[in-house]
């Protein structure tokens, strides 16, 4: 008896997998192919509901015992055959991605996609824009700067300049004063020695008197 | 209370040297021949009491003696102690009484040109020059002796404070709407520096600034001018200013004011323009505007 119910249960499984795979398959089908998968999903659909029958007989050969599992199993397979015969009416009914994508074209995906990735650009766009300013603003600022120094330069070289000429100035000076020096350091030496030789002159001269002095007074006491 | 203790010693300094003076007037004085002797000595107290009224910041006091002590000195026949104590004169009294200082800095420089020592005497006339400037606000009479210090400096070949002086007196011309007269300057100034290796970075300012008064006499006058100077100065065609001047130029003749401004103030973000040149470009746009409002 429950060998019976075991084939039965195989069965069961082999046919649902079958059925579920066809179900997946419908939507994108159409035409004569999809006719022909419906009818081969109908006709299984009947066999499975013939084997579930088969099973609660069984079920109910079954001592009363043992029965619980039996029915608990029983319960879960006809909720998968209910499950199934919904899929399958949705799935005679359903549109699929396939279609819309050959409607819209291919590369289009769903407007979503498309609004994402132009917010992304124009956010890309707006920081490459920034950027930009921020970079022609410092160049501005360097190129202020550039041209302050060279003001600044201007001023320092006519400064340097004039302190050229001032240097110069007194280099040409001092040269003179150097050689007005020189010529009255000479002039000094040349009235040192006239002091010199006018003192001896008048040394020579006084002493000369005196021994006229001396001679007058002797010869006048010799002549006494 | 240490500078008023000052002011009195000063003062009493004064007083004594004023009767050594007066003695070695008397003819007893002269006979013993300490005449000259006192005369010095007296020189010398005045100058410390002058400087001791310095310290006590009495500058008027200060002045004073110094020019009694540079009569003294010219009694003596010393004219560099004079002209010396001259200027010190006309130092103190610049700080309280600024026509006496330059009274005594004219003195000063008469001296000093009798001696001739050019250069100083230019120093002195630019002095004088910026006390006009500065307290008295007389330009008339400041360009007068900053043209006079810049031929003095000329004479001596000092190229350079010669440039500075007649820059000044640019300047000031233009403010005076001479303009011929500015005109000239900046011209010869412009030529004179264009060849010079370290000062013909400033050429193209003065160039400019000759433009700047050609266009207000006359617009025709500076499209002549500038082209003038490129052909003079190759570097200026390439300076900002030019570029402005060229603007200026074309906002001029299609009396566009807006333009003008435009330009200007495109000038001014990069280098800022300073008082001088902000006048000169308003009396410019005046003109535009008063050419197009057909009332004035």
């Amino acid at each position: 008896m429950s060998s019976d119910f075991e084939t039965y249960e195989q069965d069961f499984g082999t046919i649902t997998a079958d059925v579920t795979n066809k179900i997946g398959r419908i939507p994108k089908l159409s035409g004569e192919e999809k006719t022909q998968l419906v009818l081969n999903v109908d006709k299984q659909l009947e066999e499975v509901r013939e084997l579930l029958e088969q099973m609660d007989l069984e079920v109910r050969e079954i001592p009363v015992q043992s029965r619980a599992m039996y029915n608990s199993r029983l319960k879960s397979y006809k909720q998968e055959m209910d499950k199934l015969e919904k899929d399958f009416k949705r799935s005679r009914i359903a549109y699929s991605d396939e279609v819309r994508n050959e409607l819209l074209g291919e590369d289009a995906g769903s407007s979503e996609n498309q609004l994402i990735k132009l917010r992304e650009e124009r956010a890309h766009l707006l920081d490459n824009t920034e950027r930009l300013e921020r970079s022609s603003r410092r160049l501005e600022a360097g190129y202020q700067i550039a041209v302050e120094t060279e003001q600044v330069g201007q001023e320092i070289l006519s400064n340097l300049h004039s302190d050229r000429e001032k240097i110069q100035r007194a280099r040409e000076r001092l040269r003179e004063t150097d050689a007005n020096l020189g010529k009255s350091s000479r002039i000094l030496t040349g009235m040192l020695r006239r002091i010199i030789q006018n003192r001896v002159l008048v040394f020579i001269l006084g002493a000369i008197i005196l021994l006229v002095i001396i001679l007058a007074i002797y010869f006048n006491v010799r002549g006494h | 209370m240490d500078n008023s203790g000052k002011e009195k010693e000063a003062i009493q300094l004064m007083a004594d040297a004023d009767k050594k003076v007066k003695s070695s007037g008397s003819f007893l004085g002269g006979m013993f021949g300490g005449g000259p002797h006192k005369v010095e000595e007296a020189c010398e107290m005045y100058c410390r009491a002058a400087n001791m009224f310095k310290m006590a910041k009495n500058w008027n006091g200060a002045g004073g003696a110094f020019c009694k002590a540079a009569r003294l000195h010219m009694q003596l026949q010393n004219k560099h102690d004079c002209a010396v104590s001259f200027i010190d004169a006309g130092n103190a009294y610049k700080k309280s009484d600024p026509n006496e200082a330059i009274k005594c800095l004219n003195a000063a420089i008469d001296i000093y040109t009798d001696m001739g020592r050019f250069t100083i005497a230019a120093k002195h006339h630019i002095s004088i020059a910026e006390i006009y400037e500065s307290e008295m606000v007389d330009i008339e009479k400041a360009i007068a002796h900053y043209e006079q210090a810049a031929d003095y400096y000329k004479g001596e070949e000092s190229n350079s404070s010669a440039n500075k002086c007649l820059l000044k007196v640019g300047a000031y011309c233009a403010q005076l709407e001479q303009y011929q007269k500015a005109i000239e300057i900046y011209e010869q100034v412009g030529t004179n520096v264009m060849d010079n290796p370290l000062l013909k970075y400033s050429a193209k300012e003065y160039f400019f600034k000759a433009s700047l008064c050609h266009f207000i006499v006359d617009e025709l006058n500076a499209k002549i001018a500038i082209e003038k100077y490129e052909e003079m100065f190759p570097a200026f065609s390439d300076s900002r200013e030019c570029k402005l001047l060229k603007k200026l130029l074309e906002a001029h003749e299609e009396q566009n004011s807006e333009a003008f401004t435009e330009a200007v103030k495109e000038f001014d973000s990069i280098s800022r323009l300073d008082q001088w040149h902000t006048t000169l470009l308003l009396r410019i746009k005046k003109t535009i505007q008063g050419d197009e409002g057909d009332l004035k």
